[in-house]
């Protein structure tokens, strides 16, 4: 039987909200308070959902591995960063929170299939929450 | 109108062990970690049942919500709450009450009596064992 199982974990960053492509004014206007030259920061949580079959232990997914990966690829690369200064994915590309779930997503998706092997589970969603009340979902890649 | 989908919260508390017999002492630590010990733990579940269906053109309601009530309460609230799951609801006797064989058994005692009228159809049962662990039960896929 196929069963949907989502975890979620947070970890503190900083970030500011501004592109080399806009002027000063253009920055201002697309990313308002976001765009504070100083900077500014979030608690984010970081929701995964995995999609698969429920094996004889009851289980669609080894928790511990799942927390292992999320530790390995997210938490420990981002805890306590300021992602424009300190991460490469966001040096050309301005870290608001869909492209945040894009690189969480894309990181995860790139050892994926190495720790569950081809017959695992899917990484069926990825959701990014910055704030309770701002929420990015990656969940159709096409 | 097109199909829509109405969700509903209720809460209990139970216990239980992750253990299966079919596996040692050492295999059991390994895969439920904590939860395996045999004494048992509780946690206070959430669950959320999702029904799908038109909205009736008279009564602007998918299905009656006081009903859904009753059967939450009568299907589920009075076999699992401030219950062991293991020794007292069936089929945890026999399978391990993992937040994923906990949908899937919620799903099975409510699925077929959702819906009298044949507007509605459950959709999905989410589990919420804490604020950071879910498991979703469509039914068969």
């Amino acid at each position: 039987m196929i069963v949907r199982l989502s975890r979620r974990y947070s970890f503190p960053a900083s970030h500011r909200l501004h592109s080399a492509a806009l002027s000063d004014a253009e920055n201002r206007a697309t990313y308002g308070k976001c765009d504070n030259p100083q900077g500014h920061g979030h608690d984010y949580e970081v929701e995964l959902t995995v999609r698969g079959v429920v094996d004889a232990t009851g289980r669609v997914v080894d928790l511990g591995t799942l927390d292992r990966l999320a530790e390995e690829q997210i938490l420990a690369p981002f805890r306590y960063r300021n992602l424009n200064a300190e991460l490469e994915a966001f040096r050309a590309v301005v870290p608001t929170t869909e492209n945040l779930s894009a690189e969480v997503d894309r990181r995860l998706r790139s050892v994926w299939a190495g720790v569950f092997g081809p017959a695992g589970p899917e990484l069926e969603k990825v959701r990014i929450l910055e704030t309770e009340r701002n929420i990015c979902e990656i969940s159709d890649r096409t | 109108m097109s199909s829509m989908i109405i969700s509903k919260k209720i809460e209990f508390s139970a216990s239980h062990v992750c253990r299966s017999p079919q596996l040692s002492d050492a295999e059991n630590q390994r895969i439920y970690g904590a939860a395996a010990n045999p004494l048992g733990h509780g946690h206070n579940y959430v669950v959320e049942v999702s029904v799908e269906g038109r909205p009736d053109p008279v009564t602007g309601m998918i299905l009656d919500l006081k009903r859904l009530k009753e059967l939450l309460e009568d299907k589920i609230l009075s076999v699992y709450d401030h219950r062991h799951l293991n020794l007292e609801v069936a089929p945890f006797d026999r399978i391990v009450p993992t937040v994923e064989n906990m949908a899937i058994d919620i799903w099975n005692r409510i699925g077929s009596s959702i819906d009298r009228t044949g507007r509605a159809r459950l959709y999905s049962v989410r589990v919420h064992e804490t604020s950071d662990l879910c498991a979703e039960y469509r039914g068969e896929e």
